[in-house]
């Protein structure tokens, strides 16, 4: 036969009578008031009042209700957006445009009418709204090849 | 100055929230026996509730500041001490060690005691430190959520609605998981009367 509620009640009440031995409560006391001025002595003040500001945010409990509300906030603008009713357009037309142009100018590459392709110097967004200086054809180093090539040259005479 | 003991639970937070440090003795004084039986029933050990209490109790002090009243410092504190045992049980997985082997040797003379272990139950055939032992063994075979509502209703005397008001869930709940606790509670102690 099994226990039955009334049996495992009794049985759980004895829980009860398991406690510490006497003057354990009073001794836990004293050590507490022990730790508590060993931890004034060892936290800054700023520790203590974070703890303090933290502890009273865990109290705080968010309400079921909450959930429930961010949910459905979640579910209108998906609703939204499926349905194309909303669309953030604008951000999504300029950061398109962005994107073909950076990726066109990156690759310096044009094709002129001529049907020739032209590899120029790519210009960037950067350098459209902060233009910066150029250095002048005059001080490009330029090389001139020799016409005849140095290793030609008869040897010098003495 | 008035006796910090006869004070109500309202009126020594207040004073506590001041500064007097009595006060929270008080509260100590009154609370810390049902915290300790609570925190020692949920974790099976007799180290682990006494290091426990202290830093509930530590805890509770600290935060006193940010008690604003709308439960009461019963219900506040019994939430502190089960998050904080229940975070610890959690932290502390498969490895402890029960020490469960100790009634309060006055107990044989409590007449309430005298009257459980008398009656015509099955406790009465058995060795006292062996039932209490394997009480303590299915105990903790419990899921933490069933052990905590087992220790506030059965062992504590809890009402359900507080204990509803303590853990943040709907009564039912507590209902449900009293009524799953006590069925795997009967099913692991009826082995051991078969043995």
């Amino acid at each position: 036969m099994m226990l039955d509620e009334k049996q495992l009640q009794q049985l759980l009440k004895l829980k009860r009578f398991e406690q510490p031995p006497p003057g354990y409560f009073e001794r836990a006391l004293e050590e507490f008031h022990r730790r508590q001025r060993s931890e004034i002595l060892r936290r800054s003040a700023f520790q203590i009042w974070f703890e303090r500001v933290s502890s009273s945010f865990g109290n705080f409990r968010v309400p079921a209700s909450a959930y429930a509300g961010a949910f459905g906030i979640f579910a209108v603008v998906a609703a939204l957006l499926g349905t194309g009713i909303w669309t953030p357009e604008a951000i999504n037309r300029n950061s398109t445009n962005g994107l073909t142009q950076t990726e066109f100018s990156d690759s310096g590459l044009k094709l002129t009418s001529r049907g020739e392709i032209q590899l120029s110097r790519p210009e960037t967004k950067f350098q459209k709204n902060f233009p910066t200086i150029q250095p002048s054809d005059a001080s490009r180093p330029r090389y001139i090849l020799d016409r005849q090539p140095v290793s030609y040259q008869p040897p010098a005479s003495f | 100055m008035e006796d910090p003991n006869l004070l109500d639970d309202e009126a020594l937070v207040r004073r506590t929230q001041n500064g007097d440090t009595q006060a929270f003795d008080a509260l100590w004084q009154k609370y810390s026996s049902r915290i300790y039986s609570l925190i020692y029933n949920m974790t099976s050990n007799h180290e682990d509730a006494n290091d426990l209490l202290l830093e509930v109790f530590a805890k509770a002090y600290r935060s006193i500041n940010g008690f604003r009243g709308r439960s009461s410092f019963y219900t506040w504190i019994h939430a502190i001490a089960v998050n904080m045992t229940i975070n610890f049980v959690k932290k502390r997985g498969r490895r402890f060690q029960m020490s469960l082997d100790d009634l309060d040797s006055s107990v044989h003379n409590d007449k309430e005691f005298i009257e459980l272990t008398a009656s015509n139950t099955p406790t009465r055939e058995v060795d006292l430190s062996e039932l209490q032992q394997r009480l303590n063994e299915a105990m903790m075979k419990l899921s933490l959520e069933h052990r905590t509502v087992v220790t506030m209703f059965d062992i504590q005397g809890m009402p359900h609605a507080e204990i509803a008001r303590i853990l943040g869930v709907p009564e039912a709940t507590v209902r449900s998981r009293l009524f799953y606790a006590h069925r795997q509670l009967q099913n692991y102690l009826e082995e051991f009367r078969k043995k």
